[in-house]
């Protein structure tokens, strides 16, 4: 089979795909290919490129669950603190643990539906949490620092929400809550995705499908959210935020985003409807808020970076 | 070979004789737990087994949204349905009122159900373009779809005193209708993912899974916030209730053994409320928005009864075929495939 994965993969190579996008995954099918067999009676039919980048090293399957357990302890903070001020406690932490800064507000102001939800994703979270800290074990890395205050102000700026100098806080009402949940969910997707099928034990493989399934539950709340308040017109316009984050995010990330409104739900490519996909250093380059460019370690929601083997972007 | 008319006299047959010995709560005493595996042509499956598996499923979706969002069915819009190698006819769509299609197009009142009904329409189509194009020549056909005795059979099974189900009269049976199908993409696809031995094709089946658990998410939260406007179905209660049952009746049928008395979800998690404790000793009250357990034991997620904390779930292609065939056999089918499958996962 290995031979025949790398014929794939030159001819996917071969194919042009957007400048600087991230692309949804590939559907390389080979049909009729017996093992070990490197000729083919198949039909090798790529649509869409296979999301690599030159330069990604290889991963060990801890370390792309140490990378999205930093991940999840981002969000598990964000979560946990809008849901009941405060975050995870030094158990789930891990010993060691880095600060958290900002957070210590819950969110007031949500309808019933929308604290219900609030508590069930930060359980998701908080459950993401201990799963991948029970899976790894020893080898668990502890929640690094976390900045959930002038990370979320300095996004704003950047994504063109605020003015420069302006600040912008998740945690002061029912709609900024949504903005801020909207910055995380797709995100942790689109990094499922890209880490899912290089994953080498299928148990790993069921419980990153199974966790990034979640993730595209509260995503499609979340946005679906977002589109019904913005049929309420309210006083800001929070779908034209959304997608001010939305591009920046693409900027940052190598594209992999659909613009959310009423008739686009769900981000997926044009052609084939099948979702984004995004590697490391694209997932890497979002969390830290920063553009282009290899050699990146901390930044934005990581002030002092992941923690683990995977926690700098390397292009 | 029987024409097209003697085929949808056996598929009426068969889904009546399905009606009459599957009615009724009887249905949830039959030892499902016996149909242990989906029948196979083949001992080994390759990844075009499982890809012609997941192109079944996309074409019973593809084949509902577009019936409900413009009154007719795929391959009157050019999506192909015949086999990839041309040699097999796609198969018969049976809908109500002797299948006139028109009817089905579900006259929404809400603008946004009404989006989002097109917008899945729309990726569900593309899905089956997508794995056609990917199998090429070994794409299967479609089956017979049956879209109208099939949700009146499971409405039926539902134990809410309901003895027929149209998806297609308004937004919210609409939204019900969907209901039936999103999560058990979701947890097909996470079933079959680990037997997919080719990259690229995990990867597209990952990518195609995390729609279908958009579109799930999209449902469910769509359907909690209409029963916020206290919305209701009738004799059958509110909408969520409904799709609870559904739930219900999905983990009690698909032979996974999942329901026990301390685990009354089993694996299928309806729209209700749940008790988080999240950091502290303080009870929340939370949704029940994704379909996940937050109780359970961790790590590693099992499919049948075990869970892991907040991860769904992941059906084997039989405990597949025991939902969509509403209890009929494996390789015989019934429900949504009067006639079973196409391809070796039957």
């Amino acid at each position: 089979m290995k031979n025949v994965e790398e014929l794939v993969k030159k001819a996917v190579s071969r194919r042009s795909f957007l400048a600087g996008a991230s692309t949804a995954a590939a559907a390389t099918v080979l049909v009729g290919c017996s093992s070990g067999n490197s000729s083919t009676t198949t039909t090798p039919v790529t649509t869409t490129p296979v999301t690599t980048t030159p330069g990604q090293p290889s991963y060990a399957d801890a370390d792309y669950l140490n990378f999205a357990l930093n991940l999840e302890y981002l969000e598990a903070e964000f979560y946990l603190n809008a849901a009941t001020g405060s975050g995870l406690s030094s158990t789930d932490a891990g010993s060691g643990a880095g600060t958290v800064t900002g957070g210590g507000t819950m969110v007031t102001g949500l309808n019933s539906y929308q604290q219900a939800n609030l508590y069930e994703i930060a359980q998701n979270e908080l459950d993401h949490v201990r799963l991948l800290r029970s899976a790894l074990g020893s080898a668990a890395v502890a929640r690094p620092a976390i900045n959930l205050s002038t990370s979320f102000s300095a996004l704003a700026v950047a994504a063109g929400i605020v003015a420069t100098g302006g600040t912008f806080t998740p945690f002061d009402s029912a709609a900024d809550f949504l903005l801020g949940a909207f910055i995380f969910e797709d995100v942790g997707v689109t990094a499922y995705l890209g880490a899912a099928p290089l994953l080498t034990s299928k148990a790993y493989l069921t419980v990153a499908a199974e966790i990034m399934a979640v993730e595209a539950y509260h995503a499609a709340s979340i946005r679906s959210q977002l589109v019904y308040l913005d049929s309420l017109a309210p006083s800001k316009p929070y779908l034209a935020y959304a997608n001010d984050i939305s591009a920046l995010r693409a900027t940052l990330g190598g594209g992999g985003e659909t613009a959310l409104s009423a008739t686009s739900i769900v981000p997926c490519d044009g052609t084939n409807a099948i979702a984004f996909s995004r590697n490391v250093n694209e997932i890497l380059h979002i969390v830290y808020a920063t553009g282009n460019g290899a050699g990146a370690t901390a930044g934005g929601f990581f002030p002092n970076g992941m923690n683990g083997t995977i926690k700098q972007t390397y292009s | 070979m029987a024409n097209l008319e003697t085929q949808q006299l056996d598929n009426i047959i068969a889904s009546r004789r399905n009606m009459i010995t599957l009615g009724g709560a009887a249905l949830a005493t039959l030892a499902f737990a016996s149909v242990a595996k989906a029948q196979t042509t083949t001992t080994t499956l390759t990844d075009a087994d499982y890809l012609n598996f997941a192109l079944n499923l996309e074409y019973l979706e593809a084949q509902f949204y577009t019936l409900a969002t413009v009154g007719d069915t795929i391959d009157s819009l050019g999506v192909g349905i015949a086999s990839g190698d041309t040699t097999v006819a796609g198969g018969t769509v049976t809908t109500k009122n002797a299948n006139s299609y028109i009817s089905c197009k579900v006259p929404f009142t809400n603008p946004l159900v009404s989006s989002y009904a097109t917008e899945t329409a729309s990726e569900e189509r593309r899905h089956v373009a997508f794995l056609r194009n990917a199998l090429g020549t070994a794409a299967v056909a479609m089956p017979n779809i049956d879209l109208f005795n099939s949700f009146n059979t499971l409405a039926s099974l539902l134990g809410l005193g309901l003895t027929s189900f149209d998806p297609f009269a308004d937004d919210i049976h609409f939204l019900l209708g969907s209901y039936i199908f999103e999560d058990v993409g979701v947890t097909a696809y996470t079933g079959a993912a680990p037997s997919l031995t080719v990259t690229g094709n995990l990867a597209a089946a990952a990518g195609i899974q995390a729609v279908e658990a958009y579109h799930a998410g999209l449902i469910r939260t769509t359907i909690y916030g209409l029963d916020q406007a206290a919305t209701t179905l009738g004799a059958a209660g509110t909408a969520s209730a409904v799709a609870s049952a559904i739930s219900h009746l999905r983990a009690s049928v698909d032979g996974s053994n999942s329901v026990t008395a301390t685990n009354p979800d089993g694996d299928d998690v309806g729209l209700t409320t749940q008790t988080v404790a999240l950091e502290g000793a303080s009870s929340y009250t939370a949704s029940t928005l994704v379909n996940a357990s937050t109780t359970g034991s961790l790590f590693p997620a099992t499919a049948a009864g075990g869970t892991s904390g907040s991860t769904t779930f992941a059906r084997t292609a039989a405990q597949v075929l025991n939902i969509v065939y509403a209890g009929g056999a494996a390789g015989t089918g019934g429900g949504f495939y009067p006639m079973a499958m196409n391809g070796n996962v039957k």
